[in-house]
C-alpha cells in the first residue's frame, strides 16, 4: 500500500509522463477527422483502426522511461537489494500508469467512440475493451523498455510491437463482434484472459530482465 | 555415457571439432537429396490441374516456410537450454540461427508472392498468414538488433535468450493462423495426424525438398555458428592453433 501511494505520487508529480501521453492521444484522435471528409458516413469504418493505432502508439510513449529514471538515480537498485520481491515492485508501477494513463485514454476513447458512432451501447461496450487493451499494452511496452533500457525506446518499439500485432487482429474481431452484436462477452473473456496471464508472468520477466542490467 | 557426451559437446571446442567432421557429408547429401527433389519434382511429375505450371514452386516455398518457423522453435528451445543451464554453446547458435532465421523467412514471403501472381492474381494479400510470417520476418531482424545493441556479449546473450522466449508466443499463431481465420492461403496439404491432401507423385519430391533444404540449412546454421565461436572465444588459446 505504501509502494502504491509512493509511486502514485512519483508519477502524478511529473505531469509530463501522464498528462503527455493523454493529450498526445486526445491531439492524434482529434486530428483524424481532419483526413476524412466531414460528415463522411464511412468515418466510422476507419475510426476503429485509428483507435487502435493511436492507443498502441500513445502505450509507448507512455512507457518510455517507465524504468529509466529509476535505473538512472539507483532506486531500481535499492529495490532489487531489499527482501520484497521485484515483480511486484514492477507490477505495481504498471498499474499506477494504467490507473493514470490507461485509464483516462479508455474513458477519452470511449467517448470518441461515442461521438463518431453516435451509438450508446457501442461506447459501454467498447469501454472494458480499451481498458483491457491499454493494460495489455502498458505490459508489454513496460517488457520492451526494460529489455532496451540504457538503449532508447525505438529499440524496445521494435522488439515488443511484433508481440502485440496478433493482439489488433483480436481487436478488429471484437468491433466487428460489437457492430453485428455477435459474441462480445466471448472476446472480452479472451482479452481478459490474455491479460490475466501477462499481468502475472512479465511482471516476474521484467524483474528478471532488470536484475540482468544491475549486475 | 549420454550425459558425459552432452557436456563434451556442449563445449565450444568439441562442437566446432565434430561439426567440422560431419559438416561435408550433411552438406554433400542433403545438396544431393534437394536437387534430385528439385529434378523429380520439376521435371518428371505431372502439372497441376487448376495452378498448371506454377505450383512447382512449393518445392522451394513449403521449405522455407517450415524451416522458418522451426528455426525459431530451435532458437527457443537454445534460449530455454542456456537461461535454465547456462550452456554458453547455445546461447552461440541462438545469435547465429538469427540471421538465417530472417532469410529463410524472406525466401518464404517472396516465394510466395512470386506464387501469388499466378493462382491469386496478387502478389500480395493482407492475409493472416501472410502478415503473421512478416510479422516473423521483422521479429528475427529485432532479435538481431537487439543483441547487436549492447557491447556486454553476455548481457546481451541473456536478453535474447528472454526475448526469444516471450516471443515464441506468436509460433502457434502463425501456423494456426489459416486455420482460425478465414483467409486466402490454403490450409497445410500435409499433416502428421491425416492423410495427405496432396497427390503422392508431388508429395515424395516435396518431402525429399523439405529434408534436403532442411540439411542446407542446418549447414549454414553450422557455418554461422562456427563465426559466432570463433568471434567469441577469440582469446582462447586453442582458437589461435585452430585458426
Amino acid at each position: 500500500m505504501k509502494l502504491l501511494k509512493f509511486e502514485l505520487l512519483k508519477l502524478r508529480k511529473k505531469s509530463r509522463g501522464w498528462l503527455g501521453p493523454i493529450l498526445v492521444f486526445v491531439l492524434i484522435m482529434t486530428a483524424f477527422p481532419l483526413t476524412v471528409e466531414i460528415l463522411n458516413k464511412d468515418m466510422g469504418q476507419s475510426f476503429f483502426s485509428v483507435l487502435w493505432i493511436a492507443i498502441l502508439l500513445v502505450m509507448m510513449l507512455a512507457t518510455e522511461d517507465i524504468f529509466l529514471e529509476d535505473f538512472n538515480d539507483g532506486t531500481l537498485e535499492q529495490m532489487a537489494i531489499k527482501q520484497s520481491s521485484l515483480s511486484s515492485v514492477i507490477a505495481t508501477k504498471i498499474f499506477i500508469y494504467w490507473l493514470l494513463i490507461g485509464l483516462p485514454i479508455s474513458l477519452i476513447g470511449a467517448l470518441y467512440g461515442l461521438g463518431i458512432t453516435n451509438s450508446a451501447d457501442m461506447a459501454i461496450k467498447l469501454t472494458p475493451v480499451l481498458m483491457i487493451t491499454t493494460y495489455i499494452f502498458l505490459n508489454v511496452f513496460s517488457f520492451g523498455n526494460a529489455l532496451s533500457l540504457t538503449k532508447g525506446s525505438i529499440l524496445g518499439i521494435l522488439i515488443t510491437m511484433p508481440l502485440v500485432l496478433p493482439l489488433m487482429v483480436v481487436l478488429g474481431k471484437v468491433v466487428i463482434a460489437i457492430n453485428f452484436g455477435m459474441n462480445f462477452l466471448g472476446f472480452l473473456f479472451l482479452l481478459l484472459g490474455i491479460l490475466s496471464i501477462i499481468i502475472i508472468v512479465l511482471p516476474m520477466i521484467i524483474s528478471f530482465v532488470i536484475k540482468a542490467h544491475l549486475e | 555415457m549420454i550425459k558425459k557426451f552432452i557436456h563434451q559437446f556442449a563445449s565450444p571446442k568439441t562442437y566446432l571439432f565434430q561439426v567440422d567432421r560431419a559438416y561435408p557429408y550433411i552438406f554433400y547429401i542433403s545438396l544431393f537429396i534437394y536437387l534430385a527433389a528439385l529434378f523429380w519434382g520439376l521435371f518428371l511429375t505431372s502439372e497441376d490441374f487448376v495452378q498448371g505450371n506454377s505450383y512447382r514452386i512449393i518445392y522451394l516455398h513449403v521449405p522455407a516456410s517450415f524451416i522458418s518457423q522451426s528455426l525459431y522453435l530451435g532458437m527457443a528451445f537454445a534460449s530455454a537450454i542456456f537461461l535454465i543451464w547456462k550452456v554458453k554453446l547455445s546461447a552461440y547458435l541462438v545469435r547465429s540461427i538469427a540471421p538465417i532465421g530472417a532469410v529463410t523467412t524472406f525466401i518464404a514471403l517472396v516465394s510466395g508472392a512470386i506464387w501469388g501472381i499466378p493462382t491469386w492474381g496478387t502478389w500480395w494479400a493482407w492475409d493472416a498468414r501472410i502478415i503473421s510470417t512478416l510479422i516473423l520476418f521483422i521479429m528475427y531482424l529485432g532479435l538481431i538488433s537487439l543483441h547487436d545493441s549492447f557491447t556486454d556479449n553476455e548481457k546481451a546473450d541473456k536478453f535474447l535468450a528472454i526475448l526469444v522466449i516471450v516471443g515464441s508466443v506468436n509460433i502457434p499463431i502463425i501456423k494456426m493462423s489459416v486455420e482460425w481465420w478465414s483467409t486466402l492461403h490454403q490450409t497445410a496439404s500435409i499433416t502428421v495426424t491425416e492423410k495427405p491432401a496432396i497427390d503422392p507423385s508431388m508429395l515424395y519430391p516435396l518431402f525429399g525438398s523439405i529434408i534436403g533444404f532442411t540439411g542446407i540449412v542446418i549447414c549454414l546454421v553450422i557455418l554461422s555458428s562456427k563465426v559466432q565461436i570463433l568471434k567469441r572465444e577469440k582469446n582462447k588459446s586453442w582458437v589461435k592453433d585452430y585458426v
